[in-house]
């Protein structure tokens, strides 16, 4: 299954990932850069969400809470202490890998699917909460702005390398590096001895059982990760953007249009989420005009979507043979 | 009085009963044994309408059921007693019994039912406040049996009604059975040991793997070779 | 602070509270029955809320009226919602989480259905009656008293149709096993669609309630939503009795609470107390421990 990753797949990743490399250089409109950039915070965002809710199995509606925290932490750490937003990147991404370890433990202790929803829900309500109370500091619904950018730096053969908000070429390339990341980091996890016991745990909760404690440790893991990803999304999202409401990264709606990309491109497999988040935000780009019939959109594809074609997008495509081995399913739901 | 017919039944790409036959004449007690996995249980589902078949015909006194959604079946005179006795488990017995009754064409009757349900079972009217689940395997199976009953049955369906009793629970169940049996209600039961089922039974039908691979009266199955060798270990 | 103040605090947050239990033991009734955790549940208060603002604000039809009407008429849009998505997905394999997400679809769709026909303007619902009660130093306006008085009876009222009536058993045995339950001859399908409808019902109720407290608006589920989510899990999921002990007490944390800090952190509150139970006690206050 996953020790074995078809030719076609492999093809059809890498020559994915050529085309988003080469964007740029066909491409100079920085409207079209910037919804390139979106496409690809939000497939690492879905992809990491996946990562614990198809793979794993633990359905967590919450994961806006680590995006939020990595923005938000780092957003304020570089405006109050003049860090880096470069350093910050990372330390964004292991704050919300503490805060994930911190909500995953009590919620690995049920079993209950709508007990995990309801407790990863209330958390990031929590979060979400306190940041739009505390507004000495986060200036809540009014908006926290002033946030540093990337420092810039040259580079011995392209030159200078500036993260300005008129140049998104940087930006572009940042985001498609810590896209790549989240993938292969995927990729590698799924393939590995890790991602034998993930299938145990999804194919069987009792099976996952016979293996013992690990199950638990390796759900953690899968959790911390999934969190970290989140968070570096979030710190990138603040340092890109430069303004942050809650509204903007802790909402529900966050997570219901995470959710709704992934049922679109097809859960339990690998290109699901990414195919779901590019088409997803393409199509609410293009529907902007319509701001309006944007959410009931969303809400009519998650209803379709279940009802009419669990498989998503990606299953579509295998099933058409389109894809081939892209869609790379991995096994029954 | 029951009639299934080259029935197959999948679940999902996986088919568990393949072209399977099975009567039951009027006032009869018939046995269907097999081992684990074999498809009892499947089958006595696909009869109630609990699984849906994939193809073949089901007939109940000369009607097609086939189709038939399954919480019509005691309206029709079928009932079923689940394995494992699927009590309600956090209601009393008392509740557990009348819901027996709920089918419209048996409320009218239910004192009487009742009456004759608690003569055959006296526990019914010994512990109708106990919690379903606070009591032990046999009386639960007692109580599920009368709950059976109490929609008034021609045909009464039994999965592996022994199942984990202790031998003297086992032979009370076998005597009240009989004595259901003798009020001419018909009766088919799923059983995995030789003797208890094909020891009590005018008919049996032996499964293997969702296929009947033999049939015959209760007592020719017990003396049957094969039966003897695979199942009884003897040579 | 005046121990006045503090009985009025609490005498308050029971009035809250109460709405809390309504629509807990609504998304109580309908997991506890069917196993599906209802993402839309706001949005059928919403539905109620706006309801009643057309019948009674708007067309000025007496409450004794306006509010049966508005309820029954959410009821039976959540009945015809469940029949026609719902009840299908509960026949196929992984229904589960198909279901969760189906609902998180239906809410989303329902609001922003709202959001087109009736606009993003909050509106406002009178008082059905007007004045105070004043004992000593306690006041407390009419409004709340009623809305209490009709929550505390319309759960009684529910409670009791679940313990003494056919319909009741029925519910009951279907909640306990639907197999065993069609075995006895309940069309668990006709129980699924009328709990939802009964569970959706009482959503509704709570809005005609709190409508003249609160505005009316295509958003004013989600908040509802999510303390019905702390409730229910306080009060052991699936367990109506458990929701309405767990909406009261929920209520009265938040009033206390908000009395020694202040009202933003309301949220908060109770979602902090939601994790603690989670930790200490995952199967609720009041349950016993299963599963
Ligand atoms: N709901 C189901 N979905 C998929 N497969 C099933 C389902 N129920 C039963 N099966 C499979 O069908 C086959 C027959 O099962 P069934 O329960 O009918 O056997 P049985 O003879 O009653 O066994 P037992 O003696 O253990 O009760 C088994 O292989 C079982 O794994
Ligand atoms: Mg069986």
């Amino acid at each position: 299954m996953f020790g074995a990753p078809t030719r076609t797949f492999s093809v059809n990743f890498a020559l994915f990932l050529v085309a988003l490399a080469l964007f740029p250089v066909f491409v100079r409109d920085s409207y079209y850069l910037h919804v390139g950039i979106l496409c690809m915070l939000f497939a690492s965002f879905a992809l990491s969400w996946h990562l614990v809710t198809g793979y794993g199995g633990l359905k967590t509606f919450g994961h806006q809470a680590f995006f939020g925290i990595g923005a938000y932490f780092s957003a304020l750490v570089s405006i109050h202490f003049g860090i880096s937003p470069w350093l910050l990147l990372l330390v964004a991404g292991i704050v919300a890998a503490i805060l994930g370890l911190l909500i995953a433990t009590p919620v690995l202790r049920i079993r209950s699917m709508p007990h995990v929803a309801i407790v990863t829900l209330s958390f990031a309500e929590i979060i979400r909460a306190v940041i739009s109370n505390w507004r000495d500091v986060t200036r809540g619904e009014l908006g926290l702005w002033g946030i540093r950018t990337f420092e810039s730096f040259s580079l011995p053969l392209i030159g200078a390398v500036s993260f300005t908000s008129t140049d998104k070429v940087s930006f572009y390339y940042l985001m498609f590096l810590l896209f790549a990341l989240v993938c292969f980091t995927v990729l590698a996890i799924m393939r590995s001895q890790y991602g034998l016991a993930i299938i145990a745990m999804r194919e069987s909760e009792n099976a996952a059982d016979s293996l013992g404690v690990n199950v638990v440790k390796y759900k953690l893991f899968l959790f911390a990760l999934s969190a970290f990803f989140v968070g570096v999304c979030g710190s990138f999202y603040a340092h890109y953007l430069l303004i942050l409401t809650p509204s903007a990264v802790l909402h529900i709606e966050v997570i219901i249009l995470v959710i709704a990309m992934t049922l679109v491109g097809g859960v339990g497999t690998f290109a699901g989420p990414i195919i779901g988040a590019f088409l997803l935000t393409i199509l609410g780009e293009w529907l902007r005009g319509f701001g309006d019939y944007r959410m009931l959109i969303y809400g009519t594809m998650i209803l379709l979507c279940v009802m009419f074609f669990p498989g998503g997008v990606a299953k579509l495509g295998s099933r058409l043979r389109e894809f081939g081995g892209f869609s790379a399913r991995v096994a029954r739901r | 009085m029951l009639e299934v017919s080259g029935l197959n039944v999948k679940y999902g790409d996986a088919q568990v009963l393949w072209d399977m036959s099975i009567k039951v004449g009027a006032g009869e007690v018939v046995a269907v044994m097999g081992p684990n996995g074999s498809g009892k249980s499947t089958l006595l589902k696909a009869i109630c309408g609990l699984v849906a078949i994939h193809s073949g015909q089901i007939k109940f006194e000369g009607k097609d059921i086939s189709s038939m959604p399954a919480h019509n079946m005691t309206s029709i005179g079928m009932s079923l007693v689940l394995e494992r006795r699927r009590l309600f488990p956090s209601m009393t017995v008392m509740e557990n019994v009348m819901l027996g009754a709920y089918a419209k064409h048996a409320r009218d009757k239910t004192k009487e039912r009742l009456a004759w349900v608690e003569e055959l079972f006296p526990i019914i009217r010994e512990r109708r406040d106990q919690i379903a689940s606070r009591m032990s395997g046999g009386e639960q199976q007692m109580v599920a049996i009368a709950r059976g009953l109490m929609s008034g049955p021609r045909l009464l369906l039994m999965d592996e009604p022994f199942l984990g009793l202790s031998p003297k629970m086992v032979s009370a169940i076998v005597t009240l059975v009989q004595a259901i049996n003798k009020r001419g209600i018909a009766v088919l039961f799923n059983e995995q040991n030789v003797q208890l089922s094909f020891g009590n039974a005018h008919r049996g039908y032996l499964l293997e793997s969702g296929r009947v691979v033999l049939e015959g009266a209760g007592l020719e199955m017990l003396q049957n070779e094969t039966v003897k060798r695979v199942y009884l270990g003897s040579h | 602070m005046p121990i006045s103040l503090l009985f009025e605090q609490i005498l308050n947050g029971i009035v809250l509270g109460s709405m809390y239990a309504l629509m807990g033991g609504g998304l109580a009734l309908i997991y506890g029955t069917m196993r599906i955790l209802n993402f839309a549940h706001g949005e059928f208060f919403m539905l109620g809320g706006f309801f009643v603002f057309f019948l009674f604000a708007g067309a000025h039809i007496t409450p004794f009226l306006a509010v049966p009407i508005a309820v029954l008429a959410a009821a039976a849009i959540a009945a015809g919602i469940q029949r026609s998505t719902l009840a299908i997905l509960q026949r196929r394999d992984g229904w589960l989480f198909a279901t969760i997400a189906a609902t998180l679809g239906i809410s989303i769709i329902l609001q922003n259905v709202a959001l087109l026909l009736w606009g993003e303007r909050f509106q406002s619902v009178p008082y059905y009656i007007e004045g105070t009660l004043a004992v000593g130093d306690i006041r407390m306006a009419y409004q709340r008293l009623l809305i209490l008085a009709v929550a505390l009876c319309s759960l009684a009222l529910v409670g009791l149709v679940l313990r003494y009536t056919r319909f009741g058993l029925a519910v009951r045995a279907t909640a306990q096993d639907q197999e065993a339950a069609k075995v006895m001859g309940i069309s668990t399908e006709r129980i699924n669609t009328a709990t939802f409808a009964m569970g959706a019902g009482l959503a509704a109720l709570a809005a005609t309630m709190l409508a003249p407290l609160i505005a009316v608006n295509p958003w004013m589920g989600l908040p509802l939503l999510l303390k019905a989510f702390v409730v229910v899990v306080l009060g052991g999921l699936g367990s109506f009795k458990g929701a309405i002990l767990g909406g009261i007490l929920l209520g009265v944390i938040e009033a206390v609470g908000m009395s020694m800090t202040s009202a933003e952190w309301r949220d908060v509150i109770s979602y902090s107390v939601l994790i603690a139970v989670i930790w200490l006690r995952p199967w609720g206050l009041f349950g016993v421990k299963e599963r």
